[in-house]
């Protein structure tokens, strides 16, 4: 469900949605997905323009530790991403790696003052406990951390393994949060909320996590070589090094089984055997950790489960079971049905069990406990049992994600801010709609195929040696080049007046996706839910009356032009060449900056999102402000529509003709379809000199009529 | 639809020529739908004429451009007396009735055509347009399966076809068709080959006199003050 309580409202590129320009683009499915609802569109836009600190300014507005998530996020925005429909959903996590990698986030200082007085103790230090002490912090409250082990970071640091977040990242995070004034405790149990009270505490949010192993409850499970799979995680990720032996079992199918048998690895262990009751369509674990740990050497041994744990000779010998799939239960999820005389020996020298965590709550903090131990609380208020006290994360719902945490922390933070400021909490009002609707077959149909592009990891041989992170981060080509495939879902073209819509059909002509249609009282009608934004309807409707539903998009090129005019005026360099550009892959990734450094004339850029959206009448008004010469420059097979260049050859084809008439040379305007590995360079050049030559003749002629 | 095509920058320059500001009207029906006078081509002309002026120093002109719904009704074209007051000459982008219903209302102002009207007709596909209806008056696509052999035959002839066809094409160009196979293949498949043996005698022009008028008020004469 998508509530929008604080979230990222505030939309970015100073988009003031106003009466005359108001901002009707709906909320993609990927945004509704998130935890944190963050504005995913916006940012892979951004990367696919290279602009990447922009990116990263919008991926901080609504994430506050992004560093982390780029690492460990399990990015449901990803699943709901409508490109899976067309062929893969889009990289999101790893394009926000890419971001906090390059846009800068190790300069980002966070900065907050005091301007409360209410101080605020925060119980445990996982994520949902970081985000609320760092929302907060920033309204302004003193804030402590109280942290039982010796680190801060919660499930981050005892339960993730380094090679999937390392530790450097999470230290940069803990530094900020000290850097902000919030006062940390680490080695520091809380065993009593009264005495938190009296230490004059004015509200206080429980956040401990889930970290109390679940038992098999089977027949030798205390044996010495049998460990749970949070206690083994926390023992290495504090720095202990266990002795496993040669052979280990992992039990259990989630994402700690596989990091348990993964850490394993790691450690020396020569053989690492994972038991799981069910088969792997079942298995809750990330498809592609199990996928990693596969190509690991890493053995699964579907529809298995230990009935009895024996130690003979200082091995333990481990009696399975075959197991089938019965009926679903009310999850929907097939059980697991043991086959009767299956059983089977293994045997192995440790066995880690990992079959689900529930949270821990002291008894003298005299908290309501509901199913599975957790912490009850009010959904709307989060408020506990007792006043003042709240929870959140794990704690409260089991074990779940990082992402979820966060947001579980960051509504934490509002709600203990209406708390102590005496309000009733106000979910937060957000008039945009969010975009529902499959693609259509047809749709789909007209979409250029494009693969998921992945970034780089480490191969099997080196990764498993040491705890080093797998996956690196993309090249900068490979990440733009990944942005680009988004379909920006919801920001796609809208007719701002059907009272003026001359239904002259022009749009349904000229869409290369076959998206308008006519219903049946015969007005046309553009379906948001399979619009692509590619501005091409805007840019051809005889009315003028289709816009793009963010306000950004109507104003973007006009603006860029009148500011390259701008600072043309104080350039000398002549002729005077005006270039609309794209912006995205190509020409966003530096290209662009090129061409201006080899200028050998006055080039002045004018970036495009895509040259479908240049107008003819921008043409003209380029040469109406003192250009010599237009180039149109967009992106051959990197464009992720086909044909892109088809409508702009039209228009110039136009724009040529009537500036014929007036004296105007055609040579003085040209569109190029450029290729990735083409160099831009010398069909520019070659332009140049044609609009040089016509300048000096011009000009020349300028000084015989004198 | 009527369709017509943008006149030549040149002549629009020519004919504005003694005017200091100049109003240019676009319409929002069939000149939006035939891409010869609508809000866009209104905005582009605009741009274009300064840019002329620009670029060739010669004139002084100032423009201001608008675009009504429909030009050829007075009330629609009262919504901008107010602009049409500020200017000394209206380039009207509606088609012929357009300008004349512009001219009609402000009797004291130049108006000035922007585009060539050319014909009624439809759009084949995307910025291609085809002649259809030739407004004679006296329709006669009942007996010939629904296609107008005086728009699409370039004799106009009523009993065709002649000997100028030749596969299904016109002499004229053999990318035409012959209206005369079109209208003899559609009887065809409507089984109706029998009305291709009648004779149709020649039209009498002199039966429709013009200005033509449609009065379906009570107590209106036709051809009364008309033009």
């Amino acid at each position: 469900m998508y509530s929008p309580t604080l979230d990222n409202t505030q939309r970015y590129r100073g988009d003031k949605t106003s009466a005359s320009s108001p901002d009707h683009s709906l909320i993609p499915p990927c945004q509704v997905a998130c935890p944190l609802h963050m504005d995913i569109r916006e940012y892979v836009d951004l990367a696919a323009q290279g602009r990447i600190m922009e990116a990263l300014q919008v991926i901080r507005e609504g994430n506050p530790f992004p560093s982390i998530c780029a690492y460990v996020c399990t990015h449901a925005c990803e699943s709901s991403c409508r490109r899976g429909q067309v062929d893969e959903p889009v990289a999101i996590r790893a394009l926000k790696r890419f971001a906090v990698e390059f846009g800068g986030d190790r300069m980002v200082r966070a900065e907050a003052e005091t301007t409360q007085v209410e101080k605020v103790a925060i119980v445990g230090s996982g994520p949902a406990g970081m985000a609320c002490a760092y929302y907060l912090r920033k309204l302004g409250y003193p804030v402590t951390i109280f942290e039982a082990q010796s680190e801060i970071g919660g499930m981050l640091r005892v339960g993730i393994p380094q090679y999937r977040l390392p530790r450097e990242v999470l230290d940069t995070e803990a530094q900020r949060l000290t850097q902000m004034g919030i006062e940390i405790r680490t080695s520091t149990r809380v065993v009593s909320l009264d005495l938190l009270f009296e230490m004059s505490y004015k509200a206080i949010f429980i956040t401990i996590g889930a970290h109390q192993s679940l038992r098999l409850g089977i027949e030798g499970e205390d044996l010495p070589g049998v460990i749970d799979g949070a206690t083994f995680l926390r023992e290495v990720n504090l720095g202990l090094k266990p002795t496993l032996g040669k052979r280990v079992a992992v039990v259990g199918g989630g994402n700690v089984a596989i990091d348990a048998a993964r850490t394993a690895l790691r450690l020396g262990t020569q053989k690492v055997s994972i038991l799981y009751r069910r088969s792997r369509a079942e298995m809750p674990a990330d498809p592609s950790e199990i996928e990693q740990a596969l190509e690991e050497g890493i053995e699964i041994l579907f529809l298995a489960a230990p009935v009895r744990i024996e130690r003979r000779k200082g091995k333990l010998s481990v009696t399975c079971i075959k197991m089938e799939l019965g009926e679903p239960d009310s999850r929907g999820r097939r059980q697991p049905v043991p086959i009767k005389d299956s059983e089977f020996n293994t045997e192995v020298e440790a066995l880690i069990t990992a079959i689900g965590q529930a949270p821990q709550a002291p008894q003298d903090f005299r908290l309501r406990i509901g199913r599975g131990s957790t912490i009850q609380v009010d959904p709307v208020t989060l408020t506990t049992n007792r006043p003042g006290v709240f929870a959140g994360g794990d704690a409260v719902t089991g074990p779940a994600t990082v992402t979820e945490a966060l947001a579980a922390g960051r509504l934490a933070a509002s709600r203990i801010d209406d708390y102590l400021r005496h309000r009733y909490p106000l979910a937060g009002k957000d008039t945009h709609r969010v975009l529902e609707g499959e693609l259509s077959a047809e749709t789909v149909e007209m979409i250029r195929k494009i693969g998921r592009l992945e970034p780089p990891v480490l191969s099997r041989e080196v990764r498993t040696s040491d705890f080093k992170p797998i996956e690196l981060a993309y090249d900068w080509a490979t990440a733009v080049n990944e942005a680009r495939r988004c379909l920006r879902c919801g920001v796609g073209a809208e007719i701002t007046s059907q009272d003026r819509c001359a239904s002259c059909l022009t749009c349904l002509r000229v869409c290369p996706y076959h998206v308008p249609r006519l219903d049946a009282s015969g007005t046309i009608q553009i379906p948001i839910d399979q619009c692509l934004a590619c501005g091409i309807c805007v840019a051809e409707c005889p009315a003028k009356v289709i816009v793009l539903r963010k306000p950004y998009e109507r104003r973007h090129i006009a603006e860029e032009l009148n500011h390259a005019l701008r600072s043309a005026a104080e350039a000398k360099l002549k002729p005077f060449i005006v270039g609309f550009c794209c912006q995205y892959g190509l020409f966003g990734t530096g290209t662009l900056a090129a061409l201006w450094r080899e200028a050998k004339a006055g080039i002045w850029i004018v970036p495009v999102l895509c040259i479908a959206k240049v107008e003819a009448d921008h043409i003209l008004r380029a040469f109406e402000l003192g250009a010599e010469g237009v180039f149109i420059a967009g992106c051959g097979t990197q464009c992720a529509r086909e044909n892109t260049a088809a409508s702009i050859r039209q228009r110039v084809a136009k724009v040529k003709k009537t500036l014929a008439q007036i004296g105007v040379e055609p040579e003085r305007i040209q569109a190029f379809v450029l290729e990735a590995e083409q160099d831009p360079g010398k069909e520019l050049d070659e332009f140049i000199a044609q609009v040089g030559k016509l300048y000096l003749a011009s000009t020349l002629m300028e000084e015989v009529r004198r | 639809m009527i369709v017509a095509e943008q006149k030549s920058l040149e002549e629009i320059r020519r004919m504005i020529t003694p005017y200091q500001r100049v109003l240019i009207v676009g319409c929002g029906t069939c000149m939006t739908v035939c891409d010869a006078g609508g809000e866009r081509e209104v905005s582009f002309l605009h741009s274009a004429l300064r840019l002329a002026q620009a670029k060739t120093g010669d004139s002084q002109h100032s423009f201001s451009e608008h675009t009504v719904k429909r030009q050829c009704d007075p009330e629609f074209i009262d919504l901008i007396a107010d602009k049409i007051a500020e200017v000394d000459a209206v380039l009207s982008l509606g088609c012929g009735i357009g300008v004349q219903a512009i001219a009609e209302r402000f009797p004291d102002m130049p108006v000035f055509p922007g585009v060539n009207t050319s014909f009624m007709g439809m759009a084949k596909e995307l910025g291609v347009w085809d002649e259809r209806c030739a407004g004679c008056g006296d329709c006669r696509l009942e007996e010939t399966a629904g296609i107008c052999p005086i728009t699409r035959c370039t004799k106009g002839i009523l009993n065709g076809p002649c000997a100028g066809t030749k596969n299904g094409k016109c002499e004229v160009s053999k990318d035409m068709d012959c209206a005369w196979v079109l209208i003899y293949r559609r009887l065809e498949r409507l089984q109706q080959l029998d009305k291709m043996r009648r004779y149709y005698p020649p039209r009498n022009y002199r039966a429709v006199p013009r200005p033509k008028r449609i009065v379906s008020k009570v107590g209106t004469a036709a051809g009364e003050s008309n033009g």
